[in-house]
């Protein structure tokens, strides 16, 4: 029964991570870059409802959508275009400065302390079934996430769009030598990345009840480490990546001495650097690459 | 002596250390709060100097050497608290509550272990290839971060620890960051760094030619965390305080900052970055804290600072990828040999 | 349809490219050749828009290529297959195709496009939804031009096609060349294998160390001893006045 319970814990868990995981790795995958303001685009879904609060769900989600995607979309437009062919550290870096530029932006605008916003909490009570007691939010969130993938794998495998960006992620220049048009296969990504952040805020939201400017920093170090255990690159990979470190991670809660439980994060990160020693190149990446020598 | 090639990071040290002798004596002009900016950013030089050693000369970013400045800092502030306080704060085991050492000698023995502590980390570390040793150290700084904010019995926990000794003053921050410059200028002239270097722009190549590429990535990790360790030690006798929270993004992206902005690949640029950014965040620290015009007071909100921080490193990074100064390094006229032209005449 | 003048390319400090001119005149076969190293992708990677030049021009059908997004230049009708193929390894053959055609939206005609494509080679129609990864080096030739041949190019720009294929492959890649001329494409051909070459095209040009060192028809250039020479291995000495 405990174990039950544990793992739709993990589910739920994972599913969010792979959900942050998927934004970081679809933008690396098309551009080798390890977007670190991903967890901006989660904060300003965040801060979008506190703003809004009081008004119809309807309204505070589209608007908080409309907000990632355009936030997403801009940061390419600055700062990620101008850079298109540095290397993946410098990228990294200059999402560091985006990531660092939006944070004390909101500092700014709403001070430093975190602030109550109160967000789907309906979804805050159990339903019980035989003898489980699951968090609404639980089910809302493995549903949302697994609908959300299928569209994403629909989007992907049947549209034109979609092949192009899978042509990119494979091999960038030469999708340039057939056509693919790169500022508009990478505005694509972006706006799908702030898509997919923004139902993380919610998540987040909805769970913590609060926001502030710090709230994706932690996150988007999850979806990070969850992206290389995917395989870098590899959009199947992220969401591997997502669900298995949720599940690392959910485990180390449940399992651990208690005395040992407040250092859960060192223990992913430890593990996160043995994984790299076993398969640098992630779990996906790796199974590509042997398949094509 | 000087004017042989081989003496050139030599000559660069000394005319950087000069330069900064006359921002110390000028400094000693000025009122306590600008001291106390320079004192600072004198120390951001040693922590900036200390990861030039490893990214400057490898190539390779860590996003981890902040958890060096965390280690060190807060095994200087366990070896000079006395005793009293040590047994309020934290819950330490009986020979190193009653243990307080001179800073000096204190100083000394978190060089010497942080010096093994990172052989330690490094050796596996150093074997990692392509991006996965960057996100590794990235996995060393959230590892220290929270094993430094958790454990309460050694680090105090969330709570700051108080009442370290505030030895660092203009002179002892001048000295340590002319030692540093020194050290990395004499590392600069070692067959070491010179693999090193020329392995930076194929890993692979380099390992391919011979070059040891673990071992040599690991002497300057090893001598980088150590430079960095320091910088943490005299920071934090400068604030006399200490907080798990200090090293984390923030202080890791502030350095970084500092490195790339100059030019990572040159010594030089370490200290040209970390004078601009302090001089720019204290033009921008100013603006904050407001001037006054007739009766009313302006001042820009809080955070100001940290975006236009932001908004000049994007700017380098667009502009000037390789930072202000590229791989110029200041010092007297002579011809120009880098390490392609050695590389080049080699092969014939 | 294609005018180099004077072109210059570098990359950092090394020159790739010192003042190359050619013209390649619609309808013909014009054949670049030259040893490892010549500059002969850089001159391809130029004219396709993916390197930029330092100075120097390069005029397609009116448009300047040096100015011009790679993508750009596709919808004008120059098509680049890369030295190596480059074909997507984890899409399927029919995912290649599809994207070959990316920069037109005409399906019916992309359709019957495809069936051509399929009918000049067969092989690639039965194992048309497969991953193309799994296609050998002579099948992913073909998969290359293919996939070239549906953005329904004016100029093919083709670098190594012979390369680390069987001499039977090469054959009928080179027979497919000859049907796209037939059809009306431009090609410019990249070889470093020149005797394939030669007997295909209408014009050729030696490139060495990044210049021109000759020019002519294939029949002008076979006599020439320092040719011969360079490309057959006959001593120099033998025939030189």
């Amino acid at each position: 029964m405990n174990f039950l319970q544990n793992a739709i814990d993990a589910i739920s868990l994972g599913a969010v991570y792979a959900l942050a995981a998927l934004g970081i790795g679809l933008i690396f995958s098309i551009m080798r870059l390890i977007n670190f303001a991903h967890g901006e685009l989660i904060m300003a879904g965040g801060f979008t409802l506190y703003s809004l609060v009081g008004q119809p769900l309807l309204v505070l989600i589209l608007a908080a959508l409309i907000v990632t995607s355009i936030l997403a979309l801009g940061m390419e437009r600055v700062a990620f275009r101008p850079l298109r062919k540095a290397n993946p550290a410098t990228l990294l870096i200059a999402s560091f400065a985006v990531s660092y530029f939006v944070q004390h932006v909101v500092l700014m605008l709403y001070g430093s302390r975190a602030m109550g916003v109160p967000f789907l909490a309906e979804l805050a009570t159990s339903v019980e079934f035989g003898g489980l007691r699951v968090p609404r939010l639980q089910i809302v969130t493995i549903v949302v996430t697994l609908l959300l993938m299928g569209g994403l794998v629909a989007f992907f495998r049947l549209s034109r769009i979609g092949l192009q960006m899978r042509a990119a992620a494979e091999d960038f220049n030469m999708a340039r030598l057939v056509g693919v048009k790169a500022n508009r296969v990478i505005a694509f990504a972006f706006a799908i990345s702030g898509v997919l952040a923004c139902m993380v805020s919610f998540y987040l939201v909805a769970q913590t009840g609060s926001v502030s400017y710090k709230m994706g920093v932690s996150m988007v170090l999850i979806a990070f480490v969850s992206s290389v255990v995917g395989g870098m690159g590899s959009i199947a990979g992220a969401a591997l990546g997502g669900f298995l470190v949720g599940i690392i991670s959910v485990s180390l809660q449940a399992y651990l001495p208690v005395e040992l439980r407040p250092y859960r994060d060192a223990f992913v990160f430890l593990i996160f650097i043995l994984f790299l020693f076993w398969r640098p190149e992630g779990l996906l990446k790796s199974r590509a690459d042997r398949e094509r020598v | 002596m000087l004017s042989n090639p081989a003496f050139r990071p030599l000559q660069t040290a000394l005319i950087l250390i000069a330069a900064l002798l006359v921002v110390a004596l000028l400094a000693t002009l000025t009122p306590p709060a600008m001291q106390r900016t320079i004192v600072e950013a004198m120390i951001k030089l040693v922590v900036v100097v200390g990861l030039f050693v490893f990214v400057g000369n490898s190539g390779v970013f860590s996003f981890g050497h902040v958890a060096f400045m965390a280690i060190g800092g807060y095994m200087s502030a366990i070896l000079t608290l006395t005793p009293a306080r040590k047994e309020t704060l934290l819950d330490l085991p009986g020979f190193l509550e009653a243990l307080q050492l001179p800073w000096p000698v204190a100083l000394l023995v978190v060089l010497v272990t942080v010096g093994l502590l990172a052989l330690l980390i490094g050796w596996p570390l150093c074997r990692l290839r392509g991006i996965a040793l960057p996100m590794a150290t990235f996995a060393v700084l959230i590892i220290t971060y929270v094993i430094a904010s958790n454990l309460k019995e050694v680090t105090g926990g969330r709570q700051a620890l108080v009442g370290l000794p505030r030895y660092t003053g203009l002179w002892v921050a001048f000295g340590g960051a002319s030692l540093a410059i020194l050290a990395a200028a004499l590392y600069g002239m070692t067959r070491h760094s010179l693999l090193l270097r020329c392995s930076r722009e194929n890993e692979v190549a380099a390992a391919a030619t011979g070059i040891d590429l673990e071992r040599e990535r690991l002497i300057a990790f090893v001598l980088s965390a150590m430079i960095v360790a320091a910088g943490g030690v005299l920071f934090s006798h400068f604030i006399g305080t200490i907080t798990a929270n200090t090293f984390y993004l923030d202080l890791t992206f502030v350095t970084l900052t500092m490195l790339v902005a100059g030019g990572m690949r040159s010594l030089t640029g370490a200290f040209v970055g970390v004078a601009l950014v302090s001089i720019v965040s204290e033009l921008f620290r100013g603006i904050e804290r407001g001037f006054t015009v007739g009766d009313t007071t302006i001042a820009a909100p809080p955070g100001l600072q940290e975006i236009a921080l932001a908004v000049i490193l994007l700017a380098i990074l667009v502009r000037r990828p390789a930072g202000l100064l590229g791989d110029f390094e200041i010092g007297l006229p002579r011809r120009r040999a880098s390490c392609k032209a050695e590389t080049l005449t080699q092969q014939g | 349809m294609l005018e180099i003048t004077d072109l210059h390319v570098n990359y950092g400090n090394i020159v790739a490219l010192r003042g190359i001119s050619l013209e390649v005149a619609e309808g013909q076969i014009v054949a670049v050749i030259g040893p490892n190293g010549a500059g002969k992708s850089t001159l391809l990677l130029t004219a396709a828009g993916m390197v930029r030049p330092r100075s120097g021009s390069v005029i397609f059908a009116g448009h300047i290529s040096g100015q011009m997004q790679p993508e750009a230049l596709v919808a004008a009708g120059l098509s680049l297959v890369p030295e190596g193929r480059h074909i997507f390894g984890s899409l399927s053959v029919a995912e290649n195709l599809a994207l070959g055609a990316t920069v037109r939206h005409d399906r019916a005609e992309i359709a019957r496009d495809i069936n051509r494509v399929l009918t000049m080679f067969p092989v690639l129609k039965d194992r048309y939804r497969q991953r193309s990864n799994k296609l050998s080096g002579g099948e992913q030739q073909m998969l290359a031009i293919g996939r070239a041949m549906l953005a329904r190019p004016r100029l093919l720009l083709l670098d190594e096609p012979s390369l680390g294929l069987a001499p039977i492959v090469v054959g009928q890649v080179y027979e497919a060349i000859q049907n796209l001329r037939a059809s009306g494409v431009t090609v410019l051909v990249v070889e470093q294998n020149a005797s394939r070459a030669l007997s295909v095209a209408d014009r050729i040009y030696v490139l060495n160390s990044g210049v021109i060192a000759m020019s002519g028809t294939s029949g002008e250039l076979k006599g020439t001893a320092a040719f011969d020479a360079a490309y057959f291995g006959v001593s120099a000495g033998a025939g030189a006045p």
